[in-house]
């Protein structure tokens, strides 16, 4: 495989986790806007990890992911019980707050004749860990579409079980799901906190992949396209967020030659598309139609 | 004291930019209940109508008020027609990734229409600042002021005293009932987004004619500010949509005298969590998107 295909597929894998984690609140019923904070938590945890203190990935990545789920607790605990725009607005607050904190960030200690670590809006480079350990793009490659798939297995195996239904039914109307006796303050953080642990793997896999990591890659922007992948590609499986994620970094990687009109295209082609299909391509019916016929 | 009466003094002028931000917003939120990301980059598009015709003839300031006034009114009737008019019931958010896609769009089109990052647009005052005493006010500010206060003047007499006002009064109120009673919803809410996309392209307009110049982020910085001032002020109240655009101004012109820029917007988005967690009486956090 030429590097080419190799960068996109990597890019395609990373990017499908913090989709996933979007997807997972817009199935519970919320809309986040602030993935990207915890897929830049992940970022600078892991990055800080390896470069700066010498662990190795997997360790760090386990690290970013806590660190993702506590922060993304900490930001759900004091708006549970916001709904729609409301939640949307307190992520997003949430989120460009914890970017401002990345711009602020100022940590570097002395590793041989150079300094490494967070340097606010500079960013934080020499995240070199598969580089010093020589593991080659194809390898990396392989562990992110491994971990991927293996997020992937739980998922669909959550979603053929009691939690699966219960999770849909919180989706659904949160006020029923409450009266069917199930805990939904409870379910709500712990989604959430599954979400930002989610994003923050993406975000560790990330900072390795691309070495260098600035406050910038963790804007508004991402958070925006995270939840738009997991509504194109639809809400009724978690193949949803990724081919919401193909279609997007495919299209753009096989549309160059339309270069400056691929937006417009695109764009367009989306607003049309959530009209006849406002829970996406693979929405609950189509999944169900897909089924029966196995 | 001084520092502090000209710090209130910036505050209020650019406060009256967000709150006529927030009041196009908030007339949409409380039309549709949806939040519209596009708001920002209509306006953008607008004022890179208004760039590009000024370019192309160098025709005077009234005419590129009027054309990104009517550029940004326009791209609002198309994100109506594409976005919200057909998810009035439920898919809220198909609605507003819808909005986000149309977002991308427009961004997209200025810059292929406009490649440079940076364009200069004329100035809407060619004078010096006003000097109060030992206070300054720039004379933009103060046409932004007045025109603040013109525009709510204006949407008041329209909501309150006109047969229009009161179909969207009624929308407002409960779309059901409305539609029962005769009143097109789909009529109303398109001539809304067409009202409060001009309000944006007027805003826009004396933003960039104020600062001469103008960039891509417009459109992102219309949406955030406006739907920051919107969200402090309540949703979908006109009156909190000004005071929460002036709430707005003030904090930042505060906060970034003595913290500096990078504090000051996260000053005013903890702000912002922190009400949306304590939820006091004016915000009204019923379920709405």
């Amino acid at each position: 495989m030429d590097e080419y295909a190799i960068g996109v597929l990597t890019n395609i894998g990373l990017f499908s986790f913090v989709a996933l984690s979007a997807w997972l609140l817009l199935v519970a019923g919320e809309l986040s806007f602030g993935q990207q904070a915890f897929f830049g938590v992940g970022a600078y945890a892991a990055g800080i990890c390896t470069a700066m203190l010498g662990w190795p990935l997997p360790l760090a990545a386990l690290a970013a992911m806590a660190l993702g789920a506590a922060a993304a607790a900490l930001v759900g605990l004091p708006t549970l019980r916001l709904r729609g725009l409301y939640f949307a607005m307190a992520t997003l607050a949430a989120a460009e707050m914890l970017r401002i904190l990345f711009e602020l960030f100022h940590w570097q200690i002395a590793l041989g004749d150079e300094r490494i670590g967070p340097d606010g809006t500079q960013g934080f480079r020499g995240i070199r860990w598969m580089f010093e350990r020589g593991v080659e793009p194809l390898d990396f490659l392989a562990i992110v579409w491994i971990l991927l798939v293996g997020v992937m297995v739980i998922f669909l195996r959550i979603e053929n079980s009691r939690l699966g239904a219960t999770l849909r039914a919180l989706g659904h109307d949160p006020e029923l799901a409450r009266s069917a006796g199930i805990d939904v303050d409870r379910l709500k953080l712990c989604v959430v906190a599954a979400g930002g642990a989610l994003a923050a793997l993406g975000g560790a896999l990330f900072a390795h992949h691309n070495t260098y990591i600035e406050p910038r890659n963790f804007d508004i922007m991402l958070g925006v396209h995270s939840l738009a992948y997991g509504l194109i590609g639809g809400l009724g499986t978690v193949f949803g967020p990724l081919l919401g994620v193909v279609l997007d970094i495919g299209v753009l990687e096989a549309t160059r030659s339309l270069h400056g009109y691929r937006m417009i295209v695109f764009g367009g082609l989306v607003a049309l598309l959530l009209v006849f299909r406002p829970r996406g391509l693979l929405d609950e019916r189509a999944v169900h139609w897909i089924k029966s016929r196995l | 004291m001084i520092d502090f009466l000209q710090n209130t003094l910036d505050g209020l002028a650019l406060g009256s930019s967000y709150a006529l931000l927030a009041l196009g917003f908030t007339l949409i939120f409380g039309v549709l209940r949806r939040a519209n990301l596009a708001y920002g980059p209509a306006i953008l598009f607008g004022c890179y109508c208004a760039t590009w015709a000024y370019l192309e003839t160098g025709i005077g300031l009234l005419f590129l008020a009027l054309i990104a006034v009517a550029g940004s009114a326009l791209a609002g009737i198309y994100v109506e027609r594409l976005c919200f008019a057909p998810h009035r019931k439920g898919a809220a958010a198909a609605a507003m990734v819808a909005s986000f896609a149309l977002w991308m769009q427009f961004e997209e089109l200025a810059t292929l229409a406009l490649p440079r990052h940076l364009y200069a647009f004329p100035a809407l005052y060619e004078g010096g600042p006003l000097s109060l005493g030992r206070l300054t006010l720039r004379v933009e500010s103060l046409v932004m002021l007045v025109a603040a206060i013109l525009v709510c003047a204006a949407l008041w007499g329209v909501l309150y005293r006109s047969r229009f006002g009161t179909a969207v009064r009624a929308v407002i109120d409960s779309p059901a009932a409305a539609e029962l009673s005769g009143i097109s919803v789909s009529a109303v809410s398109l001539r809304v987004f067409a009202l409060a996309s001009a309000i944006g392209g007027l805003t826009g307009f004396l933003i960039v004619s104020g600062d001469q110049q103008l960039t891509p982020m417009l459109g992102m910085w219309s949406t955030l500010k406006g739907m920051l001032a919107m969200m402090l002020g309540g949703l979908g109240s006109l009156p909190g949509a000004i005071a929460g655009g002036v709430a707005l101004g003030l904090l930042e012109a505060h906060s970034q005298w003595y913290l500096g820029p990078q504090l000051r917007d996260f000053i005013a988005y903890l702000l912002l969590f922190i009400l949306l967690a304590v939820r006091p009486p004016w915000m009204n956090t019923r379920s709405a998107y």
